[in-house]
This record gives structure tokens, sequence and C-alpha cells, in this order.
């Protein structure tokens, strides 16, 4: 029979390093050994103060393990059979670091013998253990035929924290024993913490055993046992109760007292054990099997599912989202492009109707000036002081609309690149406007009115003076942010009129005068203002031009690495599709192989023959 | 000459300021008068302990009556109070109070709960007795495991509402302590443990039934009581059983007769017919013996108790009295009240002092409002200042390390700040009967000689800082000499 289990075994091994896993092969290879072991190894676990250490005793009747009140076990203890009696602290040497703790327990444990006399100091750890070495623990040797046919009892400290089971290093730990005895007395019944405990042992063991010790303190044992039992069912434990007196069991031995080892309830639970032991290579060793087989594929399960989910996850994330998010930004620059357009055309036409406006608004107060000058003062004896003034007056206007208009187009070409921020790089033409030198030498020239013999309709101006081709040039030149306007007009007309005496004629002659000259300027202003608005104008509309080929390029550019990037993205996509298709075929094939592997460990036992569902009862 | 402010006006100042703190939130005012009024009532101390550790036991033997616990009480604080008459009302969450049938019995008490419709948070009983004069017990339900979130934990609620806390643990096992350690995440909390005795309880089980098992038992609350950890936690360590105690407390004469006729067996063969309970219920006994009586002396006294009783019949013990006496004293129940009245009764005032200082602690951790540190301040300030925290937080230093104290100085400085009880002739270690001209001359001497030793600069700072404290104490008992001899 036993070949059956070990094919499944074996084949557990395989799948364990088939998935890499050396840590699961570890476990496996030492339940093998363990397995095929003729020794029964009984873990004895409990809460503190239950008389686990007094049950080992009674079960091998000799005081093997020390007994006391307050915190007695400090150190696992192994009681083995030996030819004569034998204690000795065994430590593993500490941990060394790069080895893993799989192999720690092929390691040689130290041994320092420790008096008989001395091995309570032993257990309680006061003994023979040294500082900073590894897990350490007692093992005594005593000569008893139950022990000698190969039974091997493991004493633990009492916890009352399941995070505790088995921590008190390996020797303690019920994945290495074939049976677990959980050890509550019969003061009180099972705990919470208690049935945690066994809930938390039988996930990985399933042969446990609840031992209700000190049957003989009180007068309602059976009643214990029996809300035991129930309080097992409900928290659906398949484990048997066995109410034992090891007080009882003890002096029974010393009388030999058949009657009284008969009450103690001890031979029941020997019973179980040696139905253990002789069955270990058979029934046990199946259900054991089918334990590690079901540890085993939930751990290698496990990581498996995870990667499925995780590639579900990943399907949203991975390279398809690159390829949603080079979509999303092959869309966003048309949004891009259609937004700088529109806001380019609109700048422009507002910057437009803002100079004229300031232009009009400039001349608008020049000529208010030259009314006020000329209702008293007669152009005869004031035009040449007049004219200066003028001229400079219309030049400064031109310049300080010029000026802004340098300033706003400049404002524009940083408005329309903002619309660039998220592509990250500066994106301002490389060039700026300035002002041309000669600027004042542009504008037409005032002539003399011929205010003597007037006649009207003549023509007072008698041509422009060169000839005016624009006022802008475009150069690499530093950006002209930050001037400070110009004044409108500079200079206060009255004040050049001021020491002027205005000639002796009739009143007549001169309002004739004053009226003729202010028509006069009238039309030149018209014409200086027709002139200058048109140069703006043609500035503007070359600035516009400029600033849409410059964007239009750049977005031509963006639009191609981003289209590139499209390109790789759905490229990326596509393999990675296909890739996680082959591995997820994969997956699902090993999933399948585990789950056959499980059917086959189930199919070890019937559920029927599993020993933990034999209750004995006293 | 008074020593500093008294803690019982400092608490009483420090609910009135918060009561003008929190005037405008009905609800905290509600807590902060029930808080004063408290102060005016008996002391309150709640028996509290994981499952089955014996709580209900031990306040029956407290009490010398088998009055708990409430059957199906499950969850319910059961309070018992002096009263004239027995009466029992439930107080169902969001239900009027009930009052519960109380049925008299040879031996106390027996109320039913007896309904199942909503969840009981208090049932009060009242019960004419001696016992309850001075203070209110509380038969608490089994404290959870930490980390049960979401509602307050019965250990919150036991430090929240008792004044002390008789803490039941069978064995101070890790698991037990850390529970205990979970109420002292406050600022009251930390500063002494004034107000939780340890009771190592169900002692007569320790050795598993063996008849020096109560020695064993007492040695280990020596060992817990040494184990700083523990002394972070509790006032004193007791060792006690309860059932026993019970058992001594309501012996009658014919439990005495048929213990006596137990006696009579030769030593021996009766062992034989107690080697468990079973042998002794149904078992051949060479006296006759009704079964239903030996199941019922089995139920009080528990096989321990049988044995222990026989053996003192046996040594001497011959009658009831004496053996009440006895089987009360072995209990540790002797030991236990002792130490009830000697940490608690006597230290009343501080224990009420305490309550309000934390009650207000809680108020204002829960509710800050504008102003409110400064009630945090005033609570340190107190706690740091005043003479009876100081002489508690000392009187733990000097149990574990002794300052460095010899043995003799430390024994006489534990004296003098009240550690063998807070009456004077306790702490001058002279008879109860010195008259006032003596309780003078040794508090004068006290105080010269701990005066020395606090100004001593040779000494470590720690001792001179003790003595300073030993010297406070001193100066408060010739006050209070000074007052009362006026
Ligand atoms: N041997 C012994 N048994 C005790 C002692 N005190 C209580 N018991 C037993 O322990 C059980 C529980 O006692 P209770 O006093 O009800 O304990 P409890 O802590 O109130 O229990 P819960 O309220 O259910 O948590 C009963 O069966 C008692 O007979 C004791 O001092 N010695
Ligand atoms: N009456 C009686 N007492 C027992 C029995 N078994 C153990 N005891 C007592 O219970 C106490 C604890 O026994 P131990 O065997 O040391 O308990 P443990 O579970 O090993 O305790 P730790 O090692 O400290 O966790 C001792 O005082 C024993 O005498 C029993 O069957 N009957
Ligand atoms: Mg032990
Ligand atoms: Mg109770």
């Amino acid at each position: 029979m036993a070949g059956i289990w070990l094919d499944v075994l074996d084949e557990i091994a395989r799948t364990c390093s088939a998935h890499g896993r050396d840590d699961l092969l570890q476990t496996v290879r030492q339940k093998r050994t363990q397995l095929l072991d003729p020794k029964l190894r009984v873990l004895v676990i409990g809460e503190p103060n239950q008389g686990k250490s007094q049950l080992i005793n009674a079960i091998i009747n000799a005081p093997a393990c020390p007994v006391g009140d307050g915190r007695t076990t400090v150190l696992p203890t192994v009681v083995q059979h030996a030819e004569a009696a034998y204690a000795a602290v065994a430590q593993a040497p500490p941990p060394a670091p790069g080895r893993s703790a799989g192999t720690a327990t092929v390691v040689a444990v130290e041994r320092t013998p420790v008096a008989l006399n001395q091995v309570a100091a032993g257990v309680a750890g006061t003994v023979g253990r040294r500082p900073g070495g590894g897990p350490a623990y007692v093992e005594i040797g005593v000569p008893r035929a139950l022990l000698g046919a190969g039974m091997v009892l493991v004493d633990t400290p009492g916890t009352d924290e399941i995070a505790a089971v088995g921590g008190a290093g390996p020797v303690a730990s019920p994945s290495r024993a074939d049976t677990v005895l959980l050890v509550s007395d019969s003061t009180r019944e099972l705990s919470v913490t208690e049935l945690d405990m066994l809930l938390h042992v039988m996930r990985s063991h399933p042969n446990v055993v609840v031992v209700q010790s000190k049957t003989d303190l009180v007068a309602d044992w059976r009643a214990v046992a029996e809300r035991n039992r129930q309080h097992l069912a409900d928290a659906g434990i398949p484990a048997p109760v066995i109410p034992v007196s090891a007080t009882l069991r003890l002096r029974a031995a010393a009388a030999d007292d058949r009657a009284l080892n008969a009450e103690s309830g001890f031979p029941t639970l020997i019973a179980r054990l040696q139905r253990d032991m002789s069955g270990k290579a058979d029934q046990l060793a199946r259900v054991a099997v089918q334990a590690v087989a079901r540890t085993v594929v939930e751990q290698l399960a496990a990581p498996l599912r995870a990667e499925l989910a995780t590639q579900e996850a990943e399907e949203q994330s991975g390279p398809i989202s690159r390829l949603h998010a080079a979509q999303r930004e092959v869309d966003e620059l048309r949004r891009c492009s259609t937004r700088w357009q529109n806001s380019l055309n609109d700048e422009v036409a507002d910057l437009l109707s803002d100079i004229e406006y300031d232009l009009r608004d400039r001349t608008r107060q020049i000529l208010r000036a030259v009314d006020e000058a000329f209702d008293t003062a007669d152009p005869l004896v004031a035009w040449d002081t007049f004219q200066d003034w003028l001229e400079r007056s219309l030049v400064e206007a031109a310049e300080a609309n010029h000026e802004w208009l340098i300033q706003r187009c400049d404002w524009i070409a940083r408005r329309v690149a903002a619309n660039f921020a998220r592509y990250g790089y500066d994106v301002l033409p490389p060039w700026s406007m300035t002002m041309p030198e000669d600027f004042g030498e542009r504008l037409p020239e005032l002539e003399r009115p011929k205010v003597d013999r007037f006649t009207t309709g003549q023509k007072l101006f008698t041509g422009m003076k060169g000839s005016y081709g624009g006022m802008l040039m475009f150069g690499l030149a530093t950006t002209l942010a930050g001037m400070p306007m110009i004044n409108p007009v500079s200079v206060g007309i009255g004040a050049l009129f001021g020491g002027k005496s205005i000639r002796d004629e009739s009143k007549q002659l001169l309002r004739r005068r004053q009226a003729t000259v202010k028509t006069a300027i009238q039309r030149h202003v018209d014409e200086f203002f027709v002139r200058v608005i048109r140069d703006c104008r043609d500035a503007a509309r070359q600035v516009q031009r400029m600033l849409r080929d410059h964007f239009t390029g750049l977005t031509e550019e963006l639009q191609e690495a981003i289209v590139q990037s499209f390109r790789s993205a759905k490229q990326e996509a596509d393999t990675d599709a296909a890739l996680r298709e082959q591995r997820q075929r994969e997956i699902r094939l090993k999933m399948t192989r585990l789950a056959a592997l499980y059917e086959q460990s189930q199919q070890l036992s019937g559920p029927r023959s599993a020993p933990g569902l034999l209750e004995p009862r006293a | 000459m008074t020593v500093g402010v008294r803690l019982d006006e400092a608490a009483w100042g420090l609910l009135h300021q918060a009561l003008d703190l929190y005037r405008a939130n009905s609800r905290a005012v509600g807590q902060l008068r029930h808080q004063v009024a408290r102060l005016e009532e008996p002391l309150r101390i709640a028996v509290a302990g994981p499952w089955r550790s014996g709580k209900s036991t031990v306040l029956n033997a407290l009490m010398g009556e088998e009055v708990a616990p409430v059957e199906g009480a499950d969850g319910a604080f059961t309070w018992y109070e002096d009263g004239a008459a027995p009466r029992a009302t439930a107080y169902p969450v969001g239900q009027p109070a009930q009052e519960l049938t109380v049925v008299k019995s040879a031996t106390g008490m027996r109320v039913d709960l007896g309904w199942g419709a909503g969840e009981v948070r208090d049932i009060v009983v009242q019960w004419p007795t001696r016992a309850l004069r001075q203070v209110t017990l509380i038969d608490t339900p089994a404290l959870t495991g930490a980390g049960e979130r979401g509602r307050v934990s019965v250990m919150d609620r036991v430090l929240r509402d008792a004044d002390a806390v008789l803490f039941l643990t069978r064995d101070g096992r890790d698991s037990d302590l850390r529970v205990l350690e979970s109420g002292r995440e406050s600022a009251v909390g930390q500063a002494a443990p004034v107000n939780v005795i340890m009771v190592l309880s169900r002692a007569d089980e320790t050795g598993g039934g063996r008849i020096d098992g109560l020695l064993t038992a007492r040695q280990l609350a020596r060992r817990h009581y040494r184990d700083p950890r523990v002394g972070a936690l509790a006032v004193n360590v007791v060792a006690c059983s309860g059932s026993v105690g019970l058992a001594g407390r309501m012996l009658s004469e014919s439990d005495f007769g048929a213990l006596a006729v137990l006696a009579g067996v030769p030593r021996a063969e009766l062992e034989a017919h107690l080697l468990s309970a079973d042998r002794f219920c149904r078992g051949d006994l060479p006296v006759r013996m009704d079964p239903d009586l030996r199941a019922a002396l089995l139920d009080r006294f528990g096989l321990f108790g049988i044995r222990l009783a026989t053996t003192l019949v046996r040594s001497g013990f011959d009658n009831r009295v004496k053996l009440s006496a006895e089987l009360i004293r072995r209990s540790g129940l002797t030991e236990l009240r002792e130490a009830v009245t000697r940490c608690f009764i006597d230290r009343r005032d501080t224990l009420k002092a305490r309550s309000a200082l934390a009650a207000v602690e809680t108020l204002v951790r829960a509710e800050p409002v504008r102003g409110s540190e400064e009630l945090v301040g005033t609570i340190e300030q107190i706690l740091a200042g005043a003479h009876e925290f100081r002489e508690l937080r000392l009187l733990v230093a000097l149990r574990h390390t002794r300052l460095g104290f010899d043995a003799e100085l430390a024994a006489e400085a534990q004296r003098l700040i009240g550690g063998d009880g807070v009456g004077l002739a306790a702490r001058l270690g002279v008879e109860h009967e010195a008259t006032v001209q003596r309780l003078w001359e040794v508090a004068a001497d006290a105080q010269g000689r701990w005066r020395d030793r606090a100004e001593d600069p040779i000494l470590p700072l720690a001792q001179r800082r003790g003595a300073e404290v030993v010297v406070r104490s001193c100066e408060g008992m010739l006050a209070e000499l000074a007052a009362g001899g006026r």
C-alpha cells in the first residue's frame, strides 16, 4: 500500500521542482523522510498549565518532563527511547546568513549533556543553552517499551496565542508531527483560543486529538467532555476528545492498580497512539499526503491565480493602456491645432482694432491741440514753430503706437505658444519685432500752407518728402516686453506759442487764415493716420502669417512624433496580447495539472476511513 | 500646617472647571454631574477577569453569601449595592427598566433574568448587608480578547465605571496581562497603578489539587508581585480560592458534621476515596454518607476543599467556627479582604479622585474644545503634584528597586508612605492604641531622619527625591496630629 501514497508524494515533489519552488520541495522531502520513518512523532500542545508535561509523564509512566505551576516548560522537550536515561540540551548553531531555513534542519545540532537532576533547569531554559544560538530544545532519553516501539513525544511550552504554536523551533512544529495532542483541562470547556488553535493546526495537520486532562479534579468532567465535543462539532473540527487523568494514571502505575488505570482514561489514549503508530505507514501516511497535497496545491496555485488576476489588471494598464494614451495624444493634438489657430486669428483681429483706436485717439488729441492753438495764434507768425511741434508730435504718436503694436505681437506669440504648454518645450518663434532706426524720417512731411494769397482748395501740402514704405523690420533681437508706453502728446503746444505776438491785422483775415490752416492740418493728419494704419495692418498681417507658419511647422513636427508613438504602442499591444494569451494558456494548463494531482491525492483514501473521524470513547 | 492641595478638593475643582468649559454641551454636562455625584457615592469595586476565572464566586466570597451570578446575565454588569430590601432591576438597552423577581434561599438569593428580548447592559441588585455599606461590588462579564473593535471592550467599561478593580486571572498569563495593559494608555492610567489588585483566582487548583496547592499559589502571587511588569499594573497580588473561601464563610453545622465524619475515616483510607471526584461521589465510603450530600459537598468545596477541610479537622480545627475561620484564612480570602480594605477602602478618596481625573481626561480626549488643553494641564499637574500619587509611585519604585536603600530603610519608607496601611498607626508602625504624644514623637523622629536623607548631598538623586516624599508624608501626619490635637 505504501507504494501508492509514496508515488503521489513523489509526484508532488516533482511538481514542486517543476514550479521552481525549492522551499516547498524541502517540506515535501522532509515529509517523505518523516513518513518513511517508522517512528510516530506525537506533539503535545495547549495553553499553559493544562498538564501537557504531566500527560507525557503519564503516557510513559516516568517523571521525564518537569511539572510545575506557573511557566514550567520553556524549551520544547523531545522524549524518546534510550537504553539508559539521559538528558541533553540540543541547539542548532546560530542561523548563518545566506543559508535558507529549509536546509537548517539538516545542520547538525550541538548537544550539551545535562545531569538528570538538572532537567528542570534545562527545560526552563536556564541550563545548557548558549545565548545567541539557534532554537534550542531538550532531549530526554528514557528506557520505555512504548518509546522503544517507535514513539517520540514532544512537549512544548504552553501558549494561548495561535501565532506561537510551533514557534519554539522546528522540533515543536506541527508539520513535523504525526499526531498532535491538544491538552485542555477539565476545569473548564474549550476556550475560544483553543478552538482557534485547533482550526489553525487542522489546516496543515489532519491528525489531531483533544486530550481533556485532570478528570480527577472535577465531578462534572463528563459534561465538560460532552460540551467540548459539541464545540468541536460546531467549529467543524473532526478531532476526538479523550478525557484522561494523569494523576490517576501515575497513581495506578505506582500501585499497580488496573482499575484505577482504566479510570484514568489512558488506555484509550494509548490505544489511539498505538493505532496511529501501526497505521502510520498506511492510513496515517495517506492522510498526511492528502494534507501535503492540499497545502502544496494551494501554495502553487496561489501565485498562478494571482498572476491571472494581475494579467487581467495589466490588460487595462499595460500596452493597451499605452495605446489608448497614444490615441488620446493624437486627438489632443488635433484639438490643440484648432485652438491655437483660433486664438491667433482672434488675437490679431483684436490687435488691429485696438491699434487703430489707439492711433485715432492720439491724432485726435493732436488735432484738438491744433484747433485750440489756431483759435488765437496767427499762422503767419507761428508757422515755423508750429510745424516743428506738429511733426514731432505725430512722430511720437506713431512711435508709441508702434511700440505698442510690437508688444502686442510679442504677447500674441506667447498666447498662441501657451497652447503647446503640455508638450513641454519652448515653442516661441526664434525672432521678434523691432522698431526701425529711421522711423521718424519715413513720415509724410508737412509743408507750409500758402496763406498770403490764399484760395480755398489750393493745395497746401506740396507732397510727401521721401517715400514712406513701412515702419517695421524683423530681426533677431531681444523682446520688447516691459517697455514703458510713450506719452501720447509729449509737449504742450500752448507753451510754444506763448511768447509770439500776433500781427495786427484785420480780425477777418486772421480768422480765414486760421481756418485754412486748420483744414490743411486736418487733412494732413488724416493722411498720416491712413498711412500709418495701413502700415500697422500690413505689419500685423505679416506677423500673423509668420506666426502661423511657425506654429503650423511645430504642429506637424509634433504630429509626426505622436503618430509614431501611436504606431509603436499599437504594435506593442498586439504582441503583448499574443504573449499574454500564451501565458494564460500555460497557467490554465498548470492549474489543470494541479487539480489532477489534488484529485489523485484525495483518492488515496475514502472519506469514511479518515482517522480524524474515528472517535474513541471512554 | 497644610501639605499641598488636598486631592479630593483638586478633583472637585477639576470637575467644576470642566463643567464650566463644557457648559454648552448637555451630554458632557450630564457626564460631569454624574462624576461629581460619584465622589460622594460608595466606592465601586468591579470584579473582572477572563472567562470562568471565578469572578462571581469571588464576589460571593467577599459578600459571604451566594448572590452572584444573575442567571442569564451574560454580557451585563451586575451591580450589588446596599439597600433596605432585596430588589433587582434590569436595564435593557432602549427599553424601560424592569423589576426582576428575587428568590431568597438559605445561602443567599437567586435572580433569573429570564427573558430574551433586547440586550441588558446593567442589572442593579439591592441587598441589605454590612459588606456593601462602604462599597458597591460589580460582577462583570468575561473579558473578551483584546482587539474586538467597534464596541467598548469590557475592560474599558470596567475602568470607566469602577473606581477599583479586582482583576482575576488563573495564572497571570501573558494574554491576561495584556488586557490589563490596554487600560494604561491614558495619562491617568499611567500615573500609578492604584486601582487594580491582581487576584490569582481558583488558587485551590494550583498543583492539580495537591494539599499544598494554596501555599504554592501564594508563592506564585509573591513572584508576580515582584515582577516589574505586574508592578506597573497592580498595587497588589493576592492568591485566593473563591470557592474554598465561600465554603468557609458559609460553613454550616451540618457541613461541619459531614466533614468531621469524613475526617474520622483513617487517613490512608480516605485518601483513596479522595483520589478523584468520581471516586468520592461513587465509591463505597466506609462511613454512611448520602451520594447527594457528597455531590453537594464536592460542588461547594471541590476535591481540594474536602481534602483541606478533613485534614484541618484532624489537626485540631474541630468545631465549625474554628474550621470556618481556618478555611477562610487558608483560601486567601482573608488576605484578599485585607488588601481590599488597605488598598481600596482606606484610599477611597484617592481612588474617587482618580476616577474623576480619568473621566475628565476621557471627555477632553473624545471632545476637545478650545481651552481643554488647560484641563489636560490641570490633570497632569494634579497627577504629578498630589502627594497621594507621589506616595503610590514611590511605593512601586521601592517594591522593585528599593531605589538603592537597604532592605530595612526601604521597608521603613514603604511603611511611612502608607504601603502597610494608610492609618497613622500603620504608617508609624506603632500599636493601635498609641497615644497622640507617642505618635507625634515617632512621626517627628522619622521626619527628622528622612529630612537628613533628603538633604544629604552624597546620596543619589533618586534616593533624595524618594526621601523628600517620605518627609512630606511625615509632615502630613504631623499636621493631622496637630489638627486632631487642637
Ligand atoms: N476549584 C475552584 N473552582 C472555582 C473557583 N471559583 C470558581 N470556580 C468554578 O469555576 C466555574 C466558574 O465560576 P464563576 O465564579 O461563575 O466564574 P466567572 O468568572 O464568574 O465565570 P463567567 O462569568 O462565566 O466568566 C464554576 O464552575 C465554579 O465552581 C475556585 O476558587 N476554585
Ligand atoms: N489533578 C491533576 N492535576 C494535574 C494533572 N495533570 C497535571 N496536573 C497538574 O497541573 C499542573 C500543571 O501541569 P504541567 O504538566 O506542568 O502543565 P503544562 O501544561 O506542562 O504547563 P506549562 O509547561 O507551564 O505550559 C501541575 O501542578 C500538575 O500537578 C492531572 O491529571 N490531574
Ligand atoms: Mg509543561
Ligand atoms: Mg460570572
